[in-house]
């Protein structure tokens, strides 16, 4: 957000399924335009430097630290963030099993959380917990300790698997 | 009912996990003016002159302000209410800076990012002085300059906490085996994922409203008003949803800069610090140098300790004076130990202030207590966990400090239980393996408070009432941490009412509404706050239930309320029907308002047990099993209590291997100011946990709850470096054990007199 500025210039972008002209400046963040520009706030920018996750979106349906894409590099990408995960006014089943499993605290790192095991269970339908917790290596969260979002994961990994195969679908919420 | 002890999920959590809760800096605000802070880049320094021309040329820079144009009026961030006799030795931009990071100016600008290359603008010129870096060279100093005048204000030690109980000299005479042991602890960071955040602007009364993620609004109104000097009644304080505090947000640090430009400019402000400046520029666990010597009998008993801890607080007094006498009454409440002499002192340094940091010096103590304790078992050969239920305080024990009643003390319990869980006899007996990866296990206990009782008056102000639609709205300075204590002391209030948690209209902490709270501090929230609040819902349940008589023509002690209904025998009336039929006739809808002040202080207990697995060729050390026992007296939501140690865990293996602030003894500066240079414990590293509540009720708690939410972490870092001195045989003792220091003591113990293939 500091140092060297372009010229700003009209960038595409396809969030959460919606085409959207932003005005904005080659230097400047995805995570900073989705947060200021498109007040897309449930991303968080914990610490610009790719380390915490808060900011993590999908990008053509891959987790990325959204601080460290520059939003010129995502012209042409599909880009998903937390508020277009489920229909608003309500959960997913990812973040249903989030809250009921108790892996929601302060919540400011949740939304980066739930992008990146979305991402996950859309990579691998089936994880493991040591492969959930390899998925979440980029996420801090300084709150619950993880066991509670691995159960949560993997719980919904099962009821997505059943959905999938069994005649009973187990309800999201 | 049926609410004490269900494992209801967060009220606030539907909006949590969809990101729809607007934190500090989420919520739209037309009109918002950004401030950056220009940092200082000195351990010491003078500001000899600052030119802000450069930065007032920029476009969007609406001004700049340091020393020379801010109130200079002393205060100190850690005060709680106003008037209150603490050193007031910070200002909001100093003329002498104090450390890296200390606040030399602050630009405001249309946007931050306007903001914050300006702030790189700003001309500063400065004059250097001597720091002070080292626990020795600031015992032999009188302190760092506090003006630009130049006279030393203070002298090192800040303050001290001193006990004399027993005979320490004739415990170490009678004693089989003496050990002495010495122990540091680094600085630490308290890594909340929401840096700190604040907004301020002008109210239509004239007044500055302050929207702050903290931990007690009262305590961000008095710290405030003592910085501008300005009338507390000028300031209304709104608690807003925050993410992470464990303490780092106990202290406002933004808070009376961001008041100050919307009071200078009538703008709406915001300001937010960047991660890096987080890091450097707010507040730490304080480091601590221990020594403890350990008498023990023959038969375990302990009979004296001799403890000498030198507290480095950093930069600015804040509540860092309080802390020799903290570590006292923890260190006093785990043990009978018939003599005790201990000598504390917290000293300033030119480092990065400290401060509250999830159990206020606990865990230090406890680090020094816990590890010393397993050496010291280690040398007179005992089995640690025998060793401690030897000695560990029972039911009703008075500590020797305070002279309070420890109340249902069951840290035997968690030991028993705990030992017998996870297998300890055996696994503590199975060898550690000879090969590059060693395995060890190790055990820690601890206690901590319930609150404040006796140092301040402990009390808390809830006010319910029935709501027209039937709901019950609760009015109390609560300050959920994110925690989930909003849900918990929802979960009270609806036992009571016989009501459902969505029948609970919460409301969060804010001056103009609630009445004066400590706020969420010394583990205070559910043992307190959660007891007025009980003690409230059963007085508006008597009121509900004399109301619903007349309206049911039924005798008031007839009356239970269950399901939302108020029922008398065959005769039921739902309470939004009854709030529609007092309301008809002209009467007011039931209300109670109750103080609670508490009168005991008892102890919450724990035993951690921790498996480690050592890779003797590279010092990486990984938890492999971790079981955590907990004293809670009564869990009123075991979801939440178990997700508070999971996440106390996770913090404390990162104390015990991961995480130092690491500032450089030479110059002063922070080396672990990123997340990627300030490592924690992440998924991966971290193990699975398990956890066993003992639930044996303690009388004065609400529904028998203890506190738990700073017990969490405080066993957990003496654990670990137990478990690895298992797997050694080996005696670390300075935290974190970073692979530098586990190999260094594999190498030390190699090159040993006596050891295998030693010269």
């Amino acid at each position: 957000m500091t140092g060297a500025r372009g010229t700003d210039a009209t960038l595409r972008l396809r969030v959460n399924g919606a085409a959207l002209d932003v005005r904005a400046n080659p230097f400047d963040r995805l995570s900073h335009i989705l947060r200021n520009d498109l007040q897309l706030t449930g991303l968080k920018e914990g610490c610009c430097e790719g380390e915490c996750g808060a900011c993590t979106v999908l990008m053509d349906g891959r987790p990325v630290a959204s601080c460290l894409v520059m939003g010129f590099q995502a012209e042409g990408a599909e880009i998903t963030t937390v508020e277009g995960i489920a229909p608003p006014g309500t959960l997913s089943g990812l973040q249903a099993a989030l809250l009921s499993l108790g892996a929601v605290q302060c919540g400011y790192c949740t939304p980066g959380i739930v992008m990146a095991a979305e991402g996950l269970l859309r990579a691998d339908p089936a994880p493991d917990h040591a492969a959930i917790r390899h998925a979440l290596a980029g996420n801090i969260c300084r709150c619950t300790g993880f066991d509670y979002i691995v159960e949560a994961v993997a719980a919904e990994a099962s009821r997505r698997a059943a959905l999938a195969t069994g005649p009973d679908p187990v309800p999201a919420c | 009912m049926g609410q004490v002890g269900a494992r209801a999920s967060l009220i606030d959590g539907a909006v949590k996990v969809s990101g729809r809760l607007h934190f500090t800096s989420d919520g739209p605000m037309p009109g918002l003016a950004h401030g950056a802070l220009l940092l200082s880049p000195h351990a010491h320094a003078r500001i000899v002159s600052l030119d802000a021309g450069a930065a007032l040329a920029q476009p969007g820079v609406i001004g700049v302000w340091w020393h020379e144009n801010t109130p200079q009026n002393g205060y100190n961030s850690a005060i709680w209410v106003e008037d209150q006799q603490l050193l007031a030795d910070e200002r909001m931009f100093p003329p002498v800076l104090r450390h890296v990071g200390d606040r030399v100016a602050v630009v405001l600008a249309e946007t931050a990012a306007q903001a914050r290359a300006a702030a790189l603008l700003l001309d500063v010129r400065y004059q250097q002085l001597p720091p002070i870096l080292s626990h020795a060279a600031a015992l032999a100093h009188l302190g760092p300059t506090t003006d630009a005048g130049g006279a030393p204000s203070f002298r090192n030690p800040v303050q001290t906490a001193e006990l004399d109980h027993g005979d320490v000299e004739a415990g170490l005479a009678a004693a089989a085996h003496v050990s002495r042991i010495r122990v540091r602890t680094p600085r630490s960071h308290h890594c909340a994922i929401e840096t700190h955040a604040c907004r301020a602007w002008p109210e239509a009364d004239g007044r500055i409203a302050i929207l702050s993620p903290c931990q007690s609004v009262f305590a961000v109104q008095a710290v405030v008003a003592q910085a501008l000097g300005i009338g507390a009644e000028r300031l209304h304080v709104i608690k807003a949803p925050i993410g992470g505090s464990f303490g780092g947000k106990a202290e406002p640090i933004l808070d009376p800069v961001c008041a100050f430009l919307a009071l200078q400019t009538g703008r709406a402000v915001q300001m937010e610090l960047s991660r890096h400046e987080t890091f450097i520029a707010t507040r730490t666990r304080s480091a601590i140098d221990g020594q403890m010597t350990i008498a023990l009998a023959a038969d375990g008993r302990i009979l004296a300790r001799d403890v000498d801890v030198t507290v480095d607080i950093g930069a600015y007094c804040t509540g860092g004076g309080y802390l020799p006498g903290s570590m006292l009454q923890r260190m006093v409440r785990l043990y009978a130990v018939p003599a005790e002499r201990y000598r504390g002192r917290a000293i300033y340094t030119n480092t990065l202030p400290s401060g509250a940091f999830r159990g206020y010096g606990s865990p230090q103590i406890h680090a020094l207590g816990e590890i010393a304790l397993d050496l010291a078992a280690r040398d007179a050969d005992f089995d640690p966990v025998a060793l401690r239920l030897r000695n560990v305080v029972g039911p009703g024990a008075i500590d020797p400090w305070q002279h309070l009643d420890l109340g249902n003390a069951r840290g035997g319990d968690c030991l028993r239980r705990g030992a017998a869980a996870f297998g300890w006899e055996a696994r503590r007996a199975a060898p550690a393996g000879q090969g590059r990866f060693r395995r060890g296990v190790g055990v820690a206990a601890a206690t901590h408070i319930n609150g404040c009782f006796p140092g301040e008056d402990e009390a808390t102000t809830a006010t319910l009432g029935l709501m027209p639609d039937g709901r019950v709205s609760l009015i109390c300075a609560l300050h959920d941490l994110g925690c989930g204590s909003d849900t918990t002391i929802a979960q009270i209030a609806a036992e009571v009412l016989g009501l459902q948690l969505p029948d609970i209209a919460v409301t969060t902490a804010d001056t103009d509404t609630c009445h004066y709270d400590l706020g969420t501090r010394a583990s205070r929230m559910t043992y307190i706050v959660g007891e007025a609040v009980r003690q409230t819902a059963e007085a508006l349940a008597t009121d509900l239930r004399g109301a619903a008589a007349l309206a049911l023509n039924a005798a008031p002690d007839t009356v239970i309320l269950a399901d939302g209904r108020a029922v008398a025998e065959d005769h039921a009336i739902a309470l939004a029907d009854l709030a529609r039929w007092l309301t008809g006739r002209g009467t007011a809808l039931p209300q109670a308002t109750r103080t609670h002040r508490a009168t005991a202080n008892p102890g919450s207990y724990a035993a951690h047990f921790a498996e480690v697995e050592v890779d003797t060729l590279t010092g990486r050390v990984q938890v492999t099993d971790y079981l955590a026992v907990h004293d809670v007296g009564r869990a009123i939501n075991p979801m939440l209590v178990e997700g508070q140690i999971h996440g106390g865990i996770q913090i404390g293996i990162g104390y015990a291997l991961y995480e130092d602030v690491a500032i450089d003894p030479r110059t002063g500066k922070v080396g672990g100011d990123s997340f990627a240079r300030y490592t924690i414990a992440n998924a991966p590293e971290m193990p699975s946990i398990r956890v066993l509540l003992v639930e044996e009720g303690e009388p004065t708690g609400p529904f028998g709850a203890k506190a738990l939410g700073e017990i969490a972490t405080i066993p957990v870092a003496p654990a670990v470096v137990n478990a690895v001195n298992h797997a050694l045989a080996a005696r670390l003792t300075d935290l974190p054990l970073s692979p530098e220091r586990v190999v260094q003591a594999l190498v030390d113990r190699a090159r040993a007199p006596g050891a295998p293939g030693a010269p």
